[in-house]
């Protein structure tokens, strides 16, 4: 009995090592980073000249504030629903496509997925530009013949929510593709037998069974809209001056950071984004079974 | 023969439908596609026309390749040839982060599946959740610690925090648990094998499908990375080419009218070549590793 536990613990003196790089990453640059913000906001700054955790009120009170939650919150009420619903109908058509075509479909809708970031902030310039734009005829039917008409604070929302679709709608098709055909094709046959069409199998039968891809995708989509930044910064200090500034809430994040240099308000508004974003994380680690196999939910573990 | 009548099945099930909708559905599958190419059609074609024929000419019309040569060489110009600077910092810095995110995670993912280390599943949940949680959300905070261990404008803080790869733990840890029986790794210990032996001798010869899937998740998840090394690296010279072209738009008259003529020969086709630079690698990784971004975000959740 001594010797097998003397074994173990040397057999876990070498797992500890093969472990400890990681977790020195995990501890550095997942966990530090949340301690430090949070010591870092009841510093006292020019705008909390008497430092304490009135910071986070401050920022609340900043007059850019309500304006950039308008504007994420603007664009997330177009992108979110839009994305996870335009995916669920594409990966669904495409289920039951009968193409011989359909890998060079799915070949093209990958593409957009690499114009990302300052890349994707070109090309729509590019694309909302009439004058050399490859839509500027679809454009012009819209009556949209110069940037001005379009480049408008007010229609950024739309033009943000666009650029997002593009970069991620074009993954999550394949991705809820690859979750359709999971789906055991005799449960198919039997409601067809049963007298099912394809759109009462795609509600009754199909999207029931992906569920927690679903739920997943929305988490995963909500969370990165939230945090929305490089396109309004980039689009800002880059091409049209003055259009976004502090448009999003990252961008006054950054802004208060390194602008007035109030790391106090900037580290008090990360830590407000984070919430949502480990709440989202958190539904989809206990309340679904995503991570099944992970067997992390501790019920599931009893019974099993 | 199960799996011949399972695709039979499903590809003659829209074929049962009308006609009407099997048109309906192709011609919108389609349609979807070629608005998904377009954007990258043109930014393909643009370094190829001088910058007049990007208004005059057609959008989609192709210029010369010579073009694409004239295009580099006058990104020469800007700022001592930094441009050549920045291609091999993306290049140093994405290949450091792919291969120390690919080690340390699949070390990590190995250990959480062979072994029964102590708060185990404390590290799985912190594991899932980081990996859920946008890495946008820490960038500030990040800042005020690689400030206060004054590793800024330093590439290693970029690196070192890329690293961490939450995603590649789970992924492996997946990976392991199911391909790899338990019984295996206790012969192999009966045999005399210890953790290290255990790992390299056994798991790792087992796991190249895995460790392409890590390398491409960590290629494509930090190739066009605009936030982090924006705020980490200041200096010019530290810049990589999604940093460098965002650089290229407020600096130069070619798409930001703000900004003066100047003597460097930057336009729109070497503005665009920047972006194909930086665009290409990213969709050629992608054209050829469709399926696996389908399985690395569906892992842990369908059973192959």
């Amino acid at each position: 009995m001594a010797k097998q536990k003397k074994v173990k613990s040397k057999n876990n003196f070498a797992m500890w090592v093969m472990f400890s790089p990681y977790l020195f990453l995990l501890i550095a640059f997942g966990l530090i980073p949340i301690i430090m913000a949070i010591l870092e906001v009841p510093h006292e700054s020019r705008v909390n000249p008497d430092g304490g955790w009135d910071a986070f009120l401050i920022v609340l009170q900043d007059f850019r504030f309500l304006p950039a939650v308008r504007n994420v919150l603007g664009f997330m009420a177009i992108f979110v629903p839009t994305t996870i619903l335009f995916v669920i109908v594409m990966a669904l058509m495409l289920d039951v496509n009968p193409t011989k075509w359909k890998k060079w479909l799915r070949m093209a809708y990958i593409v957009p997925a690499a114009i990302s970031g300052a890349v994707a902030v070109l090309v729509w310039y590019a694309l909302l530009q009439p004058a050399f734009s490859p839509i500027k005829e679809p454009l012009s039917w819209f009556g949209l013949t110069t940037s001005d008409q379009i480049w408008q604070t007010e229609k950024l929302v739309y033009i943000f929510a666009a650029m997002a679709f593009f970069a991620i709608a074009g993954n999550w098709i394949l991705i809820q593709f690859g979750s359709l055909q999971s789906i055991s094709g005799e449960v198919i046959e039997a409601a067809r037998v049963d007298g099912c069409s394809a759109f009462q199998i795609a509600l009754k039968i199909k999207l029931p069974l992906i569920k927690k891809y679903i739920v997943y995708m929305g988490v995963l989509i909500f969370a990165g809209g939230l945090q929305i930044f490089v396109e309004p910064q980039l689009i800002d200090s880059g091409i049209y001056s003055g259009i976004a500034e502090s448009w999003s809430l990252d961008q006054l994040a950054f802004e208060l950071a390194f602008t007035t240099g109030d790391f106090g308000g900037a580290s008090a508004l990360s830590l407000m984004l984070l919430v949502p974003s480990l709440l989202g994380a958190l539904v989809v680690i206990f309340k679904t079974d995503m991570f099944e196999e992970a067997e992390v939910n501790s019920n599931k573990k009893v019974e099993a | 023969m199960l799996k011949n009548l399972e695709l039979m099945s499903r590809k003659t099930k829209l074929r049962q439908e009308s006609r009407f909708w099997t048109y309906m559905v192709n011609g919108w599958l389609i349609f979807f596609a070629i608005v998904s190419i377009i954007p990258m059609i043109w930014l393909l074609l643009a370094p190829s026309k001088e910058d007049a024929d990007i208004t005059n000419r057609h959008p989609l019309a192709f210029g010369s390749f010579g073009n694409y040569v004239k295009a580099w060489n006058n990104l020469q110009f800007f700022d001592n040839g930094v441009m050549f600077t920045w291609v091999v910092n993306s290049l140093w810095y994405t290949a450091s982060i792919v291969v120390l995110a690919t080690v340390t995670a699949s070390m990590a993912g190995f250990v959480l599946s062979a072994s029964n280390i102590r708060f185990k599943r404390s590290f799985l949940i912190s594991t899932l959740i980081t990996m859920l949680v946008p890495p946008m959300a820490l960038v500030v905070p990040i800042f005020v610690l690689m400030d206060a261990i004054s590793l800024m404008d330093r590439p290693i803080a970029v690196i070192l925090v890329s690293s961490l790869y939450p995603f590649g733990v789970f992924l492996s840890y997946i990976y392991y648990t199911t391909t790899i029986p338990k019984e295996l790794y206790e012969s192999a210990r009966l045999d005399g094998c210890n953790d290290f032996r255990l790992f390299t001798k056994i798991a790792l010869p087992l796991s190249w499908p895995l460790i392409s899937l890590l390398a491409f998740f960590a290629f494509i998840g930090n190739w066009a990375n605009y936030f982090l090394p924006y705020i980490l690296l200041p200096s010019s010279e530290n810049f990589t080419l999604p940093i460098g072209l965002g650089f290229l738009f407020y600096s130069t008259p070619a798409i930001n009218p703000g900004v003066g003529a100047t003597s460097v020969p930057i336009y729109k086709p070497e503005i665009a070549l920047a972006g194909v630079l930086i665009a290409v690698p990213i969709m050629i990784v992608f054209l050829i590793s469709q399926k696996r971004l389908v399985r690395g975000m569906l892992a842990g959740s369908i059973k192959e």
